[in-house]
C-alpha cells in the first residue's frame, strides 16, 4: 500500500516537474512543437539506422548538449535516461553478448563446452553495445521533446500534424484522468488499511480477492466516469472534432533548428559510411 | 409571439436499464428569467430530470420541450439545433472532475467556444474576462489535478459562463465545498438570477433557498413531483419535507433541556434569538 501511495505521489511530481522543465526560456522550449515533432522524431530514425557504435556516441553527446541548452537539469537526464536502459535492453542484450547466441571470437571466456572456449564474444558485444547506444539515443531525443514541451502542446503539435483528433483527444484525457484513478487505487488501499488489523500478505486467496474486486470497482468507476465525460463534452457542443485553441506560427529559430537537425543526419550517416569503409 | 416557457415537461417518465424509475410521470414549466429549485432526496430523480432539461438523456415517455419545440434525439443530431441549443443551455455538472476534462484551465475554459466555432482571438478575450469575472486569472495555465475542489468548481462554471448562456442547470452546486465556497456560489447564483439568467438546480441545501430560488419543485422518493411553490411556503410545510425525506426527526439538548423535532437548521436560530 505504501508503495502504491508512494508512487501515485511520485507520479504527480513528475507530471509537474515536467511542466516546470518545460516553462524555461531554454532552445527546445523556443521552438515550435512541430517542429520539435518532426526533427527529432526524424533524428530517431536516424539513430534506428546507424550502425557505428562510434557515431551514436556523437549523437548522445548531441542530446546531451541539447539538454544543456534547453536548461534542464543534466544530472535529472541522464539519470531519466538510464533508468530505462536496464529495463529496456538488459533482456534483449545479455543472451546476444554470449558465444550460444552470436558466435565469434570469444574475449571474455566463462565456460568450456566441448573443450572449446565459451562465455562473451567480441561480436556479442558489439551488437550489444550497438543496441544500447541506439536505446540510449532514442530514449534521450524523446525525453528532450516530452521535458520541453507542454503537455498540451504536444498534443496540439500532433493534431496539428494531422494526427487523427479523435486520437489525440483520447491521448489527452488517459493523461488527465490517469491521476484521478490514481488517487481512486489510492483511496481503496487507504480504505482497506483503515478496516485491516496488522500485516497483510497478498498472495493469500483473501488478498487475490481484493486486488481482483479492487480491479472491478475502478472499471466500473471509470465506465461511469468515462460516461460522464462525454455527456459533459456533448453538453458543450462537442459532436465529434474537437478544436484547441492553440494556433502555431513557424519562425526563423524553427527552420534553423529543423536545419541543423538535417545537417546532423548528413554528418552521421557520411561518418558511418566513413567509418564503415 | 415569443414563447413564455423556456422548459415544459409534460408526464415524463425515465427509467435506468428499464428496472430502475428515475421519472414517473412528471409534468412541470419553467418560465423565461424563473430560478427554480429542483429537491428531493437522493435517488429521486432531480440528477436526471437536469439531464433531460441539457439534452443528454431522453424520456421513455412524455414530451419535453425546450423554447417551444419538442426536444428528441433525433433533433438534437441536427447540427444547427445542437449548437443553438448547447449554446443557449448550459449545465454545471456535480462532479467537476467529469466536467473539467482538458489538459489545462484555459483549454477548457476555451473547450464550448471552440466546438461553437467561434474565431480563436474572440475565445481569447472571452476567457480572460470570464476568468477575472470569477477571480481565477491565476488559474489559467494550470492543470486540473493542481486544483482544488472550490477551484474546480470555479473552472467548470467558468466552462460554461464563457458561453453566456440564457438557461444555467447546477446539479448539486454546493456540495462538497467548503463553507466560504458555498457561499461565494450562492451569491453567484443570486447575481445570475439578477442578471435575468433562467436557472434550475438540483439541491438538498434548504438553508439557502430564499436567497436563490422563486419557486421549489419538490420530488417525492416515488420519483413524482410532490408539491411546487416559493420557498417560503415549502419550507413552513414541514410534513411535506418530513414526507419527501428532505429533513428528519431528532431528539437533542439545549443546555438543560431535552425535546425531539424535526431536522431545521432555523430551528436553532429561533432557539438562539
Amino acid at each position: 500500500m505504501e508503495k502504491t501511495v508512494g508512487g501515485t505521489s511520485e507520479l504527480m511530481r513528475r507530471a509537474i516537474f515536467n511542466e516546470d522543465a518545460a516553462r524555461q526560456p531554454g532552445l527546445l522550449q523556443h521552438l515550435d512543437p512541430r517542429t520539435k515533432i518532426v526533427t527529432l522524431f526524424g533524428l530517431l530514425v536516424v539513430a534506428a539506422f546507424i550502425t557505428q557504435i562510434p557515431m551514436l556516441l556523437a549523437m548522445y553527446a548531441g542530446t546531451l548538449a541539447l539538454a544543456v541548452a534547453s536548461r534542464l537539469s543534466i544530472s535529472f537526464f541522464v539519470k531519466r535516461v538510464w533508468l530505462f536502459i536496464p529495463i529496456f535492453t538488459l533482456v534483449i542484450v545479455l543472451p546476444a553478448a554470449f558465444s550460444f547466441v552470436t558466435p565469434g571470437r570469444v574475449v571474455v571466456p566463462l565456460w568450456t563446452w566441448n573443450g572449446h572456449a565459451a562465455g562473451l564474444t567480441a561480436q556479442g558485444l558489439q551488437s550489444a553495445g550497438l543496441i544500447v547506444c541506439r536505446v540510449t539515443v532514442s530514449i534521450s531525443l524523446v525525453v528532450l521533446l516530452t521535458f520541453s514541451t507542454r503537455w498540451m502542446d504536444l498534443l496540439a503539435g500532433l493534431r496539428a500534424l494531422r494526427l487523427p483528433s479523435i486520437l489525440v483527444l483520447i491521448v489527452g484525457m488517459a493523461y488527465r484522468y490517469l491521476f484521478l484513478l490514481l488517487n481512486s487505487v489510492t483511496d481503496m488501499y487507504l480504505a482497506r488499511r483503515a478496516r485491516s488489523v496488522g500485516n497483510e500478505r497478498k498472495d493469500t486467496a483473501g488478498g487475490r480477492r481484493f486486488v481482483a474486486a479492487s480491479a472491478g470497482a475502478l472499471f466500473g468507476k471509470a465506465s461511469a466516469l468515462s460516461e460522464e465525460v462525454h455527456q459533459a463534452m456533448v453538453a458543450r457542443g462537442y459532436s465529434g472534432d474537437p478544436r484547441t485553441l492553440r494556433a502555431f506560427r513557424l519562425r526563423t529559430a524553427d527552420g534553423l533548428f529543423a536545419l541543423g537537425a538535417a545537417a546532423t543526419t548528413v554528418l552521421v550517416i557520411g561518418g558511418g559510411r566513413l567509418l564503415g569503409e | 409571439m415569443a414563447n413564455e416557457f423556456v422548459f415544459e415537461g409534460e408526464e415524463l417518465r425515465y427509467s435506468y436499464l428499464e428496472r430502475f424509475p428515475a421519472l414517473d410521470g412528471v409534468s412541470f414549466q419553467v418560465s423565461v428569467g424563473e430560478r427554480v429549485a429542483v429537491l428531493g432526496a437522493n435517488g429521486s430523480g432531480k440528477s436526471t430530470l437536469l439531464k433531460i432539461l441539457d439534452g443528454l438523456a431522453f424520456p421513455d415517455s412524455g414530451t419535453f420541450r425546450a423554447f417551444g419545440q419538442v426536444v428528441t434525439e433525433d433533433l438534437l443530431e441536427d447540427e444547427g439545433f445542437a449548437k443553438g441549443f448547447r449554446s443557449r443551455v448550459g449545465f454545471i455538472f456535480q462532479n467537476s472532475d467529469a466536467q473539467v476534462f482538458s489538459p489545462t484551465v484555459r483549454e477548457e475554459v476555451a473547450f464550448g467556444p471552440l466546438q461553437m466555432g467561434w474565431e480563436r482571438e474572440e475565445v481569447r478575450s472571452r476567457i480572460d474576462d470570464v476568468l477575472a469575472m470569477l477571480d481565477i486569472s491565476g488559474l489559467a495555465d494550470r492543470a486540473p489535478y493542481q486544483l482544488s475542489g472550490g477551484e474546480k468548481k470555479r473552472v467548470a462554471i467558468a466552462s460554461v459562463l464563457v458561453m453566456n448562456p440564457e438557461v444555467l442547470l447546477f446539479d448539486e452546486p454546493t456540495a462538497a465545498l467548503d463553507p466560504r465556497t458555498q457561499q461565494w456560489l450562492v451569491e453567484l447564483i443570486a447575481e445570475l438570477g439578477r442578471t435575468g439568467k433562467t436557472i434550475v438546480m438540483a439541491t438538498h441545501d434548504l438553508g439557502v433557498l430564499e436567497l436563490i430560488a422563486d419557486r421549489c419543485l419538490v420530488f417525492s422518493e416515488e420519483h413524482r413531483v410532490a408539491a411546487t411553490g416559493p420557498p417560503g411556503e415549502i419550507l413552513a410545510a414541514r410534513d411535506l419535507l418530513l414526507a419527501v425525506n428532505l429533513t428528519h426527526g431528532h431528539r437533542h439538548e439545549h443546555d438543560e433541556l431535552a425535546h425531539a423535532h424535526e431536522h431545521d437548521i432555523r430551528h436553532h436560530e429561533e432557539y438562539e434569538s
